[in-house]
């Protein structure tokens, strides 16, 4: 359980945007023959920039676009059929002989003193172990006390899943509960129960100057003042987290881990099984979902080793969907309280901010104030306010998509209390032409010229009306020198690239086959990637959007090395020299030799030719942009809230795959739009019960819900390959919230963004508009 | 779940067999016996163990208890086994019963409409989310209280709430109700049959702990939609659901109106999704009568349903959702 306090820790690093501040320099000057570049390096998923040494010239280059032929294109995944039909297995369809099935119980109370008695459970037929998960390092005489709602206290395997459900109600366990914080106010009342040992306010910093900040506000011609409340929003991994540890004795062992990080598993999980690395094999062939969510084995996965370990039987210990919602991670709440003033003449002047991150024992993230719009003098001070809830993890853009809410809300309402067009007053203070031109382009899409009522709401009768709200996002996704890859050409023309990598559900296994094939001349079907294994070589973990830009370099590097490779043992034979050879369509063609690829490769000796591939700086390229807006309707009757258009223009470098980064996209905005219409961890904060712990109850939208999508990748952007999973979830639910106020004149400042709160919003305005004629009839 | 002994009779008497005497005054929340019919509710209540029964009476090989049928009269019998789905498509009921065809295709999703059946959305449990929180022992499963009248009641009733605040979940419930259905319930000596609306019980009304007046030895079999009036009915039923793609009704409206010309005969108006039972609104139905369809009657109708409504903490939007739902139900039905 120790790994809860380092996440926590990795939130506060999180909350850099590094590239956002001037006057970065590297550290020194770069050797002979080197350069520096800056890039994101992942803890725990939460991105931070930093600055690498790199080779200064050399290596390979991407081909122009447009001479490209599989890159770069519309690409269908490899494994899309086996995805959609099911025959995919997953870590959680795994079933080897004499598995077990393992469960965890979690404490039910926020709080408690935990005692337990095992035998009952250990006496049931078709039970093989129940263990207390009582902390080792807790002194005997001490009390057990748990530390937030859900935290695991046991573990079971049996027989069937259902065996060890029976198991894990068959535990005698006493709780006797404590009190407890799981709201904010809890845990900020006087004499609050103390959630963690160092308090209940966790790290505390402030960013800006005070003073000076202070001084532009009273300069200010307008000023808003506003708090907006964002609750916790879980990950929703369709597959739930966990692993199947296949050890059955001896010195050799199979994990199956549904993970984002084939080594983050591979590094812990052999010392659980009493093995060493080489011993162990971490497969991870398909995985369902991991959103920042599934780094490490977590103490499922642990748990599922230890009791394989133990029981010297194949163990499978994958979470309950319960369980995902109380000790799987979740993305911190926030509750941001902020001053800000404006010019009449449309610059932001000044912003002054509170921000409380609510990550439950964990630190929670927040990306900061201001969030990329350029301010006169900011002052803001944050800090962590710690409940007896499960810790906060990294979630697709830490910390961005809550500052961006206040953020774009803190724009328009300034935008309205000066009188301004929202998208010019945004557009007035932006500091880089790349957000003006995609903010203009989503604008144009989403048709704000044809807007009827742009400074303020449709004031018609009609019951129905229409608004458009904007956002924009930053990120990293730049790649790092961690990637190790093997391609091989067999004689049978046969081309394999193996990396250890997971596919997150990215198409990573896709881009992999599609680079080789564009260096070879082939086509996508022509290339087997062999991913998701401990078996190849090293990779990264998928986080920070950085697969890509870490993994495709390597591969392209693997992939020209042996395309040098083959030309050169095949050019003597064929009378010509390498650099006259062209491959292309399948064949080698050039100084008179035509020849198919099949017929060149047989000409090789039966070991094939095999090469190696690692980063390459000028492959990749760091830091993006992003401009979304969404065209919402409100029916100012019932409340109810659609979304029918969304548009999101993002920078991303070469996109490998048209249609697989437009699927980014795509479901950045899905994810956003869900967010903050419908999800909400809901806990009763007298009983310190969640409520909603199920797929019922815990909204997320469906298909019904879904607007037309417009994804747009910037090819303005000419550098290499960057990653775009996470900006473009960043602005979609503030730019809903803003369509909502354009629409109808109610500021939604509290998410999710529901119909209830929609109601009493409009009954608020029409009851402060008949105040306004009141009064003024009273006066006169 | 509990292990529990599964029954599969062929008939309703055996069915019968299987069942306890009722316990009356003694209830308590622990049902030894549960009927099984498309098991839409009851799977989720025995994984969850809000019920450990010790027996599941499987009614599904009982036959001829899933036809829907049109009799000579324009009355339909439906059987309690019939799917929502099937009741959804059925000719008969679209031609004369709009309103339960679109209450039957509002409910939750098509996999679950394939299942679930006409009698297991009628009896189905609450959803208020302390009473399907197995720690959460609230007044609904033998605790002493109503955890959702000081808690968070977003999703709780405006009417008729107390001791109990839980809505009824059904769709199906309000469109039968203001088409004046009756119900068959089938026990060891014979059956009874009831209006519909008679069927459901207030929290304050039966014991808390149910929502209606099926005995324990008793089977739900029939529902009967008696002939529409001369000219047949004008209905329709509209629901919120917070989410569109998958939910229960934050509220809903069924209305059925009998029309002279452009002039209201007789309105029938039932709510869901605001109160523990079905709330059928006889001073709406007053206001509606003699009336042409505008949005004055509209207004007056919303008002008139909504009178007397107290809400709790987290629910005042239930009331100016309901009456907006109200009139746009009314207004629907100003074509033929």
């Amino acid at each position: 359980m120790s790994g809860r306090g380092a996440e926590g820790l990795a939130g506060a690093l999180g909350a850099a945007t590094g590239r956002l501040q001037d006057g970065d320099q590297p550290p020194r000057p770069p050797k002979p023959g080197k350069k520096w570049v800056k890039t994101t390096k992942v803890v725990d998923g939460h991105e931070r920039e930093e600055w690498i040494e790199v080779d200064a010239a050399g290596g390979p280059s991407w081909p122009e676009r447009s001479a490209m032929r599989v890159l770069h294109q519309r690409l269908p995944r490899v494994d899309g059929p086996e995805k959609v039909t099911g025959a995919a297995r997953y870590p959680h369809d795994v079933r080897l002989p004499g598995m077990l099935f393992a469960r965890l119980l979690l404490c039910p109370h926020p709080c408690a003193k935990v005692e337990l008695d095992l035998e009952a459970a250990r006496k049931l037929r078709g039970v093989h172990a129940v263990r207390s998960l009582r902390p080792s390092d807790l002194p005997a005489d001490e009390d057990w006390i748990t530390r937030y709602l859900g935290q695991p206290v046991a573990a079971v395997a049996a027989e069937t899943p259902e065996l060890a459900e029976d198991a894990l109600r068959a535990i005698a366990a006493r709780f006797d509960e404590r009190p407890f914080a799981v709201t904010r106010e809890q845990a900020l009342a006087p004499n609050a129960p103390q959630v963690r040992s160092d308090g209940n306010l966790g790290r505390r910093n402030e960013r800006g100057d005070r003073e000076a900040a202070e001084k532009a506000l009273a300069a200010a011609d307008r000023v808003i003042e506003a708090t907006y409340v964002l609750p916790v929003q879980h990950h929703l991994c369709l597959e739930p987290h966990g692993l199947v540890a296949d050890y059955r004795g001896g010195e050799e062992a199979t994990v199956y881990a549904s993970t984002q990080g084939t080594f983050a598993v591979h590094g812990e999980v052999p010392r659980h099984l009493g093995l060493q690395a080489g011993q162990v094999t971490t497969l991870v062939p398909h995985m369902g979902g991991g959103f920042g969510s599934k780094f490490g084995p977590g103490v499922e996965g642990v748990t599922a080793c230890e009791l394989a370990r133990e029981l010297k039987r194949p163990v499978h210990l994958l979470l309950a969907r319960a369980d995902e919602f109380l000790t799987a991670g979740n993305r911190s709440g926030c509750v941001q309280t902020v001053r800000a003033g404006a010019t009449k003449d449309g610059k932001l002047a000044a912003l002054i901010a509170t921000i409380d991150r609510l990550g439950g024992i964990g630190g929670g993230s927040h990306a900061g104030l201001p969030y990329i719009y350029t301010c006169g003098a900011s002052f803001s001070e944050i800090r962590s306010v710690h409940t007896n809830t499960d810790g906060s993890r990294a979630f697709r853009a830490p910390g961005h998509p809550q500052a961006s809410f206040a953020m774009e809300s803190v724009m328009d309402e300034l935008a309205c209390a000066i009188g301004m067009d929202r998208l010019a007053f945004r557009l007035a203070n932006l500091g880089d032409d790349v957000w003006k031109r995609q903010l203009e382009r989503v604008a144009r899409e989403i048709g704000w010229e044809g807007h009827r009522h742009k400074a303020g709401p449709d004031l018609s009768d009609a019951p129905v009306k229409e608004g458009i709200g904007f956002g924009v996002s930053t990120w990293g996704g730049g790649g790092r020198p961690e990637c190790e890859v093997e391609v091989r050409i067999a004689r049978d023309g046969g081309v394999s690239v193996f990396s250890g990598s997971q596919d997150l559900g990215t198409g990573t296994r896709t881009y992999v086959a599609a680079i080789v094939a564009e260096e070879f001349g082939l086509a996508l079907g022509d290339v087997t990637a062999r991913i998701g294994s401990s078996a190849y070589g090293r990779a990264n973990g998928s986080g920070g959007s950085t697969t890509a830009a870490s993994l495709a370099p390597a591969v392209k590097d693997a992939a020209h090395k042996a395309r040098e490779a083959l030309l050169e043992r095949l050019a003597p034979e064929l009378g010509v020299r390498p650099d006259q050879l062209a491959l292309a369509d399948g064949r080698i063609t050039g100084g008179g030799v035509n020849i198919g690829w099949k017929e060149a490769c047989a000409r090789l000796g039966a070991d094939g030719i095999t090469t190696h591939g690692t980063w390459q700086a000028e492959l990749a390229g760091n830091g993006v942009h992003g401009a979304l807006a969404a065209r919402v309707q409100v029916d100012t009757l019932t409340g109810e809230i659609a979304v029918v258009k969304m548009v999101c223009v993002q920078d991303c470098g070469l996109a490998l795959n048209v249609l697989a980064a437009e699927s980014q996209i795509n479901g950045g905005m899905i994810q956003a739009m869900s967010y903050g219409l419908f999800e909400e961890r809901v806990i009763d904060p007298d009983l310190g019960l969640m409520l909603n712990a199920n797929l019922d109850d815990y909204k997320i939208a469906g298909c019904r819900e879904m607007p037309e999508m417009l994804p747009l990748i910037d090819e303005e952007d000419r550098r290499g390959v960057i990653g775009l999973g996470e900006p473009p979830a960043i602005a979609g639910h503030g730019a809903i919230a803003n369509a909502i106020h354009n629409a109808c004149g109610v500021r939604l400042r509290e998410m999710p963004m529901t119909a209830d709160k929609l109601l009493m919003g409009l009954e608020a305005l029409r009851a402060g508009a008949r105040g306004a004629r009141e009064g003024a009839g009273g006066r006169g | 779940m509990k292990a529990f002994e599964l029954v599969l009779p062929a008939s309703l008497e055996q069915a019968l067999a299987e069942l306890p005497e009722p316990a009356r005054g003694r209830e308590t929340a622990r049902e030894s016996v549960k009927l099984l019919a498309g098991g839409q509710d009851l799977l989720g209540e025995l994984k969850e163990h809000l019920v450990e029964p010790e027996r599941v009476v499987d009614l599904k090989r009982i036959p001829g208890l899933e036809r829907i049928e049109p009799a000579p009269d324009g009355s339909i019998g439906i059987g309690a086994l019939a799917t929502v789905a099937a009741l959804g498509e059925d000719a008969a009921v679209a031609r004369g019963f709009a309103v339960l065809r679109e209450a039957a295709l509002s409910v939750a999703s098509p996999q679950i409409r394939n299942v679930g059946t006409v009698g297991g959305n009628l009896c189905q449990r609450p959803r208020c989310w302390y009473y399907r929180h197995e720690k959460a022992l609230c007044l609904k499963k033998g605790g002493s209280e109503c955890f959702a009248h000081g808690g968070l009641n977003k999703y709780n009733a405006i009417l008729g709430g107390g001791p109990s605040y839980i809505v009824h979940p059904s769709d199906l419930a309000p469109a039968l109700v203001a088409l004046g259905a009756e119900v068959t319930l089938r026990g060891k000596g014979g059956e009874r049959t009831l209006a519909l609306e008679r069927f459901f019980t207030l929290p304050s009304e039966g014991s808390v702990l149910r929502e209606n007046v099926l005995a324990s030895d008793e089977i739900l079999t029939r529902v009967k939609l008696p002939a529409p009036p001369a000219g047949g009915w004008r209905s329709t039923y509209v629901k919120f659901k917070e989410r569109g793609s998958y939910d229960f009704a934050l509220a809903s409206v069924a209305l059925a109106l009998s029309m002279q010309g452009d002039t209201i005969r007789e309105a029938r108006l039932c709510l869901g999704g605001v109160a523990p039972i079905p709330w059928r609104v006889s001073a709406a139905e007053a206001a509606l009568a003699g009336r042409k369809i505008d949005a004055e009657a509209a207004r007056a109708a919303g008002e008139a349903a909504l009178k007397g409504a107290e809400p709790l903490q987290h629910n005042a939007y239930k009331i100016p959702l309901a009456k907006a739902l109200v009139a746009k139900a009314l207004l629907a039905l100003a074509k033929a």
